[in-house]
This record gives C-alpha cells, structure tokens and sequence, in this order.
C-alpha cells in the first residue's frame, strides 16, 4: 500500500481510532492489532511476500535469544553467524542473484567464453526487503554485542520488524529505540499526534509536489538524452536531486508522522542534505539511520578512521562500495558509492572529515557566509554529478548522458512532455530551497512559526501546490521501493 | 483526542473554504454552462452563457467561451438570410471550441478566408451523426437559408446509432446533485485533475468484488467485441439510416473528415454515392507543428487555422 494512495487515506484513519479506541486497554493486543494492520498494509502489495517477513522475523526472534543464552563467545558468534547468514541469503536470493549471474557471464566472455543467461530467474523483488531484513540483523548484532537483551514476545518483536510506517522504506530502526517503545504501553498525547499530522503535511508536498511533478521530466530527458542540449541534461539531473530527495525524505516524513500518530517515535532519516558543506556532512544528513546502520556495524568492527592510513582508505571504500551494492543489484550504484567514497577521501587524509559535527548553516545567522555558501554549492554540485549513476538504467547510459553534456550539439529549449509550463517547476524549486533553509535547523518541526496565521497560510499553500502539481497520469510510487 | 478530532474538523473546514476561495480568485477551474434540451428535443447548451474553459492543472488552457442565442459557443449570433452568404459547421467539441477563445474559433478563421461570409458554428460536445441531422433537420427552416453545411464525422464514435435519441447520460449532468456540485469550483477542480479517480476505482473494484462470481458464471453480452469488418458494415447502415431518416442534401452539405481513422469501405461508399467529404489527414500529416493540444486530445490552434484553411479552399472551389 502507498502512503499516497487512497488505499492507505482510508486504511490509517480506520487503524487509528481502532487502535486508540478498541484496542488500547490491553497492550498484548494492541500490538497484536499493529502487527496484524502491518501484515495488511503489506500483503496488499503481494500476499506472498508475508512469508519472507514472517521467515526473517522468526529466525532472528530465535536466533536473539540462542544468542543470549549461549554460554560460550563463540557459540554466540555461530548463532550470530545464522543470522546474518539467513538474511544475507534472502537479499542475496532475491535482489542479487540475477545480477550475479549475469556479471559472471560477462566476466568469462571478456576471456572469449559465451554463456547463455540460462541460470537467470524471473524474480520479483519484495518491497522493502532491504530495509527490513537490516532492521532485524541489527537486531542479532545489537545482542551479539550486549547492547540490548532479546524480548521474549513475540509479536511485540514481529511488530518491530514489520511497523508499517517504516517497513517498506524506512528509516531503518534500531530494536533499542523501537522495541522499547512497542514492549511498554503508549500513550496518546496532542501535541505528538499534531507534529506527526504536520509532519505528513509536509511529506506529502515533498512527495506529490516536488518528486511527483518532477519524475516526468527527469525521466524523459534521461531516456532521450541523445536529443537534449546540454542546458537540458544539466536541468534533468538538477531535477533528479531534488525528485530523489522529495520522495526518499517525503516518505521518510510521512512514515516519521505517521509513526507519532500511533505513539512511537522513529529515529531520523534526512536533515537538510542539500545544506551540507562537504561530503562527510552529506552523509550524515542524507539517509542517516543507513549511514549508522553501516557505520555501526561495519566500519567500526573493521577500525573505521582510527586504523592505520591505508586501512582507513580501505574501509572508506568498503563502506561507500556496499553502501552502493545495498541500493540495487546494478554496477551503476557501485560506480556511485565508489565516486562518494573518492569525494570523502580528500575529507579522510587532511582529517576534515569530522568537520561541521552538530552545526548547521548560518548557525546563528540569518545568511550563510560566503565560504559557507560555496561549500554547500560545491558539495550539492558534487552530489548531482554522482546521481547520474544512480538514476541510470547502466554503465554506458550514465557515461553517455555524461559525455552527452559536453559534446551535445542541440540547442532547442527543453517542452514539458506533457506540455507543462517549465518555469512553475523552476519556481517551486526555488520556493522549495528558500522554505527548507527557513526551517533548517529543526528537521522535525516543519512547522514551527509562532503566529497561528502565518501557519495556517503555509498549511494552505502546501495544499494548493498539491493541488497545482497533482498528476493522475504519474507513477506515484516511492523510488526507494526498489531498493 | 477530543481536542485532536475536534480540531481536525474545524482545520478541514477551514482548509476546504480558504482551496475554494483560492481556486476560485486564481480561476483554476472551468465554468460549467447549463445544458438545455429545447422545444424540438435539440440538446444544446442554455442560450446567453459566458465563461472560461480552462484544462489541465494550473491553467494550462484557458479560454473564453460566450453561448449565443441559439445555444452554441459563437461570437456571432446565427441569423441566416437569403441575401447573404452562411455556412454552418455542424460538430462535437472540436467545432465547439472550448479551447480557444471564442472570437478565435475555426468559424471566425473562415470568415477571415472568405470575405463577405458568416460562419455558424454548431458544436456541442458529445454530438454524433444522430445528434447533427437530427439537429438540422429539427432547424430546416434555418438550415435552409444557410448556403453551405460541413458536418464533421469523427468515424470511430460518430456512427454508433442508427436513430436519434436523448441522450439522458449528459443530461443527467444537469441533475440537481451535479449543480450543487459544479457550485464548488474546488470540487469542480480536483475532478477536472484526477483526485477523485481512486476513489472511482476503488468502487469498482469493491463491485467487481462483489460481482466476481456472477461475472464468471455469465458472459456480458455487450463484452463479446465484434469484428473490425462487422463494425464497418454496422457504421455505414447506421449512416445510412440516418440520413434515409433526416435527410440529407448532398448539393449542400458536406463532411468533415480524417480519411487516416476513417475505414476505406465507408470512403468508398462516399465516393460512390456522390457524397462530398474534406480530408484534413493531409494537410496534418504535412504540418511540422503538432496539430493537437498536447494534453489533450483537441485541434490547438495551429491544428483549427489548418481545418478553417481546408474548409475555405474547398468552399472557395465550390462558390467559384
């Protein structure tokens, strides 16, 4: 089910007052609810996919508390071992296997050998299986390692690892943030369920607005690069960033809301990527809780930054190289986590990299400084190179679409493909940039102006904008559903 | 949560009055003139209406509209003579001219062309062979004084009766639940863009649900499609038939047409039976402008100066 469907506009209300109203006394089957309303909303994409869900959920529930009660490190590292193992093989089944059978057909033909694609399966991807199975290998590691001890409820630990807000698309959570707040009982509060109300607000114009109006565009320059000017391919992939900001962090948004409407708080997933002064900044504002998860669990078990030079750049690499693998079964994505990982490496050896840790832009300012303000141009220019790789269908079609900005020969200006007006799109961008650097500096409260009008003359414009943007004809659903 | 509920109603209300207050000043939406079924069962629109047509989100068409006396979108009034010179252009929405402003239509085009000439333009969206000679029939006194008729045939949906009949389905758009809702021009709007479309979808899914079994056990018999070839033979005895009914003047009238989506069969039988015809199909094939709106379906302006050129070089040929 999609947040923007109407599916979901009559499925949240009814799973609200149900679970506030019928099934709040007892917490047991409060979450028994959550977990069966989950399943729904899942299952209404393909019912089949309930089974790798419930197969993960099982075996890292047991798995949890081998871990716990082995007695023995390394039996608790074989449990462990299980774990990671069995969610590594369902990605691996289900996201990568086609890829890896086709790099190595095109391996042994670099050395003259022909192999016909017969291993290749027709597999469906399940919507967010990279999310989840995340969620609960963190869940054996964070035992593994004595961070949190393992819940003997079972539903409450099923309701972890589907909670529908953040189940198919984040943000990844963590058991010692989300099963804490699932295992005691919640209670209902205004002012949360107000900021989550406004938080949605605000994902749905992210989404329906600025990634939904945009996808058009960005999808028709990209698939007939060959015949825009270069100011046109520039101008797609300037639409890109802020297409695969608006949906990711829109939908990041409305499953934060959501998740407050129902008592429970996740973690943050972006705060303000594109005001970011270097590389190392980005990625702690961009899809934060995928950067911890890696961080967390990978590149400090292999020394992280305080390793010896080499080891660093090594682990820097690894890092940025999964990080890439992790979106898709595409060498695409490798080739984009290698050039962040090439951008973070200057950040690395001149020890920058831990620069602008807790600030923001204009801290205490109303405008940035110059130096400020070139560093985030510089970075947000960076950053729009690299999604060339990430938005193209391949190698040669990121290459060409680069090399196509510098010898394309066309100068006719860029017509909408629905026949749009172009500068709306311009404008609402700008629009867009100017209010997300207004509320720069607290990424939960969108919202957060003192006089009641003004609020109420944002509420009112976000909606006419949605109503201005809205397209039936778009393909409305979330770009991170792949991954 | 009281205060949660009580306050979600009081925002939804004030957030649907201020969309409307605002589609309303930026006129987002498209004004709906009032259909009217005359004395002679003529469907048309309700004489001395003006207004904006205006399509696609954030006004991406926006035109003027003024209905005449007579109940069709027309900057002049049709008052034919024997004295002077008229042609009359008998159509659907695309002779109606809601996307254009009303002093830009295909008829003022025409008179443009040919000096000393009134153009009368009869479109109404949804008018098929049935409607038009129904209509010219029902008006022949007036139809008589006018010197040239153009009909335009659309083949494809034109030709599906064999009689004329009121079309209740668009009147029943006059219905005092569809006029309390044309009131609200947010309403209007969103229709206009597609919100309501889920919603839509979702009551036909519940009803093919509800219907699944029954729809199994029994064929729909207006499902079981009927070959290319019958269609055509189907086409042609109803045109047949309704101009046997209505009548026709072959000297007088002639059709509109796109030989590119029109069956070979049916031009054939023109031909044969000395019913004259336009075909636009090449001049547009020639044009290296696109001839339609590009969100939808109707002749922009380039695609209207080439059927008023078509019209007018045929006229021409004929008066000379």
């Amino acid at each position: 089910m999609l947040f923007n469907s109407f599916d979901f506009i009559l499925f949240l209300p009814i799973v609200f007052v149900l679970y506030w109203f019928l099934f709040y006394k007892k917490l047991k089957i409060q979450n028994l609810f959550l977990l069966l309303s989950s399943y729904f909303f899942y299952g209404f994409w393909d019912w089949r996919f309930l089974f790798l869900i419930l197969g993960s959920t099982i075996v890292d529930f047991f798995v949890g508390q081998a871990i716990h009660s082995s007695p023995t490190r390394r039996k608790k590292k074989s449990w462990l071992r299980i774990s990671i193992l069995f969610n590594i093989a369902l990605l691996g089944f289900f996201k990568y296997y086609n890829f890896f059978i086709d790099s190595w057909i095109d391996l042994v033909s670099i050395f003259g050998y022909q192999l016909q694609s017969t291993w290749t399966l027709k597999i469906i991807l399940p919507v967010g299986i990279s999310f989840y199975t995340f969620q609960t290998m963190s869940y054996s590691l964070d035992i593994y390692h004595k961070k949190i001890s393992p819940t003997k409820d079972f539903i409450s630990f099923a309701t972890f690892v589907s909670f529908f807000p953040q189940l198919v698309a984040g943000p990844i959570e963590r058991a010692s943030n989300l099963l804490p707040q699932i295992l005691n009982k919640r209670t209902f509060t205004y002012d949360q369920a107000v900021n989550g109300l406004k938080l949605i607000l605000w994902g749905f114009f992210k989404k329906l607005v600025i990634a939904d109006s945009l996808a058009p565009i960005v999808d028709d320059i990209f698939d007939g690069y060959i015949h825009h000017s270069p100011t046109t391919l520039i101008m797609g992939v300037f639409f890109f960033a802020f297409q695969i900001y608006g949906d990711f962090s829109g939908y990041s948004d409305i499953a934060i809301g959501t998740a407050k409407l129902f008592g429970i708080e996740l973690s943050t997933n972006f705060k303000f990527p594109y005001f970011s002064r270097n590389i190392a900044d980005f990625w702690r504002r961009w899809h934060i809780s995928l950067s911890i998860w890696f961080r967390d669990y990978l590149y400090i078990p292999l020394g992280g930054s305080r390793a010896s030079t080499l080891v660093s750049i090594r682990n820097v690499f690894i890092i940025f190289l999964v990080s890439g693998f992790w979106h898709g079964a595409n060498w695409t994505f490798i080739v984009w986590g290698a050039i962040h990982a090439l951008l973070f490496l200057p950040l690395l050896l001149t020890k920058n990299n831990r620069n602008h840790l807790h600030t923001n832009i204009a801290q205490n300012t109303l405008l940035p400084t110059i130096k400020e303000f070139v560093q985030v141009l510089t970075t947000f220019c960076l950053v729009t190179l690299s999604w060339i790789f990430f938005r193209a269908a391949s190698l040669s079609h990121a290459w060409n679409y680069l090399k196509a900005i510098f010898i394309n020969n066309q100068h006719q200006s860029y017509a909408h493909p629905s026949g749009y007006r172009m500068i709306d799109y311009f404008v609402i961008i700008i629009f867009f940039i100017v209010y997300e650097y207004c509320i720069r500096k607290d990424e939960r409260k969108p919202f957060n102006f003192k006089n009641k009008f003004v609020r109420f003359l944002i509420y009112c414009a976000l909606l006419l904008a949605i109503l201005l943007f809205y397209d039936d004809q778009t393909d409305r659903s979330f770009i991170y559903f792949q991954f | 949560m009281k205060k949660l509920f009580l306050k979600s109603i009081l925002y939804s209300f004030l957030f649907l009055l201020s969309l409307e207050v605002l589609v309303r000043i930026f006129h987002l939406a498209k004004d709906n003139p009032t259909r009217h079924l005359d004395e002679y069962k003529v469907e048309k629109w309700q004489p001395n209406q003006q207004g904006f047509s205006v399509t696609g989100n954030r006004k991406q068409n926006f035109a003027e509209y003024r209905i005449n006396q007579s109940g069709y979108n027309s900057y002049r009034e049709f008052l034919p003579t024997k004295d002077k010179i008229e042609i009359a252009i008998v159509g659907d929405s695309f002779i109606e001219g809601f996307h254009q402003d009303y002093y830009n239509s295909i008829g003022k085009k025409i008179e443009k062309n040919l000096s000393k000439t009134e153009v009368y333009e009869y479109g109404y969206a949804g008018y098929d062979m049935a409607d038009q000679l129904h209509l010219i029939h029902q008006y022949e006194r007036q139809f008589d004084l006018i010197d040239h008729v153009v009909i335009s045939l659309t083949y494809a949906s034109d030709l599906t009766r064999n009689t004329y009949e009121v079309v209740q389905d668009r009147l029943a758009l006059e219905s005092p639940l569809n006029r309390l809702f044309k009131k609200s021009k947010l309403l209007v709007y969103s229709k206009s863009i597609g919100v309501f479309d889920p919603l839509k979808k979702l009551i036909t899914r519940l009803k093919n649900f509800v219907q699944f079994k029954s729809q199994n056990e029994t064929k729909n018999p207006n499902q079981i499609s009927t070959p290319k070839n019958d269609m055509n033979i189907i086409y042609l005895n109803n045109f047949k038939n309704l101009v046997t009914t209505y009548g026709y003047d072959k000297n007088r009238f002639t059709l509109l047409l796109d030989a590119r989506t029109t069956s070979p069969m049916f031009l054939s039988f023109l031909e044969e039976n000395n019913y004259s015809y336009i075909d636009y199909s090449q001049a547009f094939e020639a044009s290296n402008h696109p001839t339609s709106l590009i969100y939808d379906q109707h002749w922009n302006d380039h695609g209207r100066e080439i059927i008023a050129y078509q019209i007018s070089k045929y006229l021409k040929e004929k008066i000379n």
